[in-house]
């Protein structure tokens, strides 16, 4: 596999998992401090990168992996703005389910791809810029023998805490790639948020497969 | 044996039936209806419909689905015998000949553009990888900080103000617009060999074109099987990749990532380049 390819693969990945993020809507009035921001990005990196370098078996990376994202990333505010205008069509039973599966897909991305992270490094590149509502932190991440790559996460403030509520790899946002791909699952199965979360549960399922492997 | 071979050929007998069938119908679809258009009282419906900008999906959605048919029985077993059969450097060093041959175009996009800074680099680069590059085998221009980009002139007309047009999804060439199959054939138009004839122009015109469909759908194999394994929808994704993507590369907003796509057709989720 080319270097090229790899890369691909990984920030492809990466973003995959990190990336269905955003904020909830609404309540973001805090400002987020760049420079907080940025040490937020390093810290949760730098655990997570140790984490799934970690010896011992994928079940217990997987866990430590899960603590880290629910911990950093705004998973509850990132999962409504994905099912967008179909979060108030679904009922309160289909909203939780759906928080749920979402939160495991996220974990279960990641997972299922432990060993092509391997000897993962991560450091913090040249730019934080600020927007209206959050901070925009670039990372570079790099395996040894190949060339490094662009990752930038979009960080807001949500209860007074720093989180992850976008990673944004080659220009695409995968927050917005995500909202396109759940909104066109739904719509085409006759507006029915229950289509979505069968998928989600497959999606899940493929998943554990591919880590057992 | 002739059992064994009658059943062997039987499914792809079918397949090619479906794959009439399917060109049927997507020239059917893509006469008659378009995608049906929700209902104007919900707003946010009518929102998400404007957003997409994919008026002709059902037409769309068939030429991706021959699309995908085609990619999975030619171009990406294609693309895997180039990887086998050529080590990591060859590639490379085919990869930097494409880009290196591809540079005048993105040049002259660039002065289109109206962006000298990023001409005077173009040109330094072209430079310094013809030569010391050996014919652009090496790319050295990096090595001077010369940092590679694209352009093409389906950007320009964007940075000219020409409307995007409908997404356009087109069988083996990927996901488009209008506005990106014009900048395409205007591609073709700068490109000065395309008004040479003769023999040996037209092999090279041949094995370039060849050389690139390889090299860019070697370097998706991951990405694509990754969209085609974990998306629910990898239509839906493709089209949201490629539109953002393409906004970002028309800005010339940095991504964080070294220059990418050579085309302006493409799939929207291209590999990094060297």
């Amino acid at each position: 596999m080319t270097v090229t390819a790899r890369r691909t693969l990984i920030l492809g990945t990466l973003g995959g998992s990190l990336g269905l993020l955003s904020p909830a809507g609404g309540a973001r009035a805090q400002q987020m401090e760049p420079q907080r921001a940025a040490n937020f990005i390093r810290t949760t990196g730098q655990e997570l990168v140790a984490a799934i370098n970690a010896d011992g078996p994928v079940p217990q990376r997987r866990d430590r992996v899960g603590a880290i994202l629910r911990q950093a990333v705004d998973v509850q505010g990132v999962g409504r703005f994905i099912l967008g205008r179909w979060w108030r069509t679904a009922n309160a039973q289909q909203q939780q389910e759906y928080l749920r599966l979402f939160e495991e897909v996220l974990i279960r991305n990641l997972s299922s791809r432990f060993g092509e992270y391997q000897g993962l490094t991560f450091s913090l590149g040249r730019s934080q810029s600020r927007t209206e509502e959050d901070v925009l932190v670039s990372t570079i991440v790099e395996r040894a023998g190949s060339p490094a790559f662009g990752l930038d996460w979009r960080v807001a403030e949500v209860g007074g805490q720093p989180r992850v509520v976008d990673v944004i790899a080659e220009g695409t946002s995968l927050r917005l790639t995500t909202r396109s791909e759940y909104s066109s699952v739904i719509t085409r199965n006759g507006n029915n948020v229950q289509a979505l979360l069968g998928a989600m549960r497959q999606q899940i399922t493929q998943l554990a497969a591919r880590e057992g492997t | 044996m002739i059992a064994t071979r009658a059943t062997q050929a039987a499914p792809g007998l079918s397949r090619a039936a479906r794959l009439r069938s399917v060109l049927g119908l997507a020239l059917l679809v893509g006469l008659g209806a378009c995608a049906t258009r929700p209902d104007p009282t919900d707003t946010e419906a009518v929102a998400e419909f404007r957003a997409n900008n994919d008026p002709l999906e059902p037409m769309n959605r068939a030429a991706y689905f021959v699309h995908d048919g085609i990619d999975t029985l030619v171009l990406r077993p294609a693309a895997e015998i180039y990887r086998v059969f050529l080590p990591p450097e060859v590639r490379t060093a085919i990869r930097n000949v494409l880009a290196n041959l591809r540079t005048p175009v993105i040049l002259v996009n660039d002065l289109l553009q109206g962006e000298t800074q990023r001409a005077a680099t173009t040109t330094g680069r072209f430079l310094v990888n013809t030569t010391v590059g050996i014919g652009g085998i090496f790319d050295r221009a990096t090595d001077f900080g010369l940092l590679g980009h694209t352009e093409d002139f389906g950007q320009t007309l964007a940075v000219w103000g020409a409307p995007e047009g409908p997404y356009l999804f087109i069988p083996v060439l990927g996901p488009s617009s209008p506005r990106d199959v014009a900048g395409f054939a205007g591609d073709v138009a700068m490109n000065p060999l395309t008004y040479v004839g003769g023999e040996t122009v037209d092999a090279i015109t041949i094995t370039r074109t060849g050389a690139t469909a390889l090299d860019t759908r070697e370097g998706l194999i991951e990405p694509i099987d990754q969209v085609r394994a974990t998306s629910l929808d990898p239509y839906a994704t493709i089209r949201s990749a490629y539109r953002q993507r393409r906004v970002v590369e028309i800005r010339n907003e940095p991504t964080g990532a070294a220059a990418t796509s050579d085309l302006g057709i493409g799939s929207g989720i291209q590999g990094l380049r060297r």
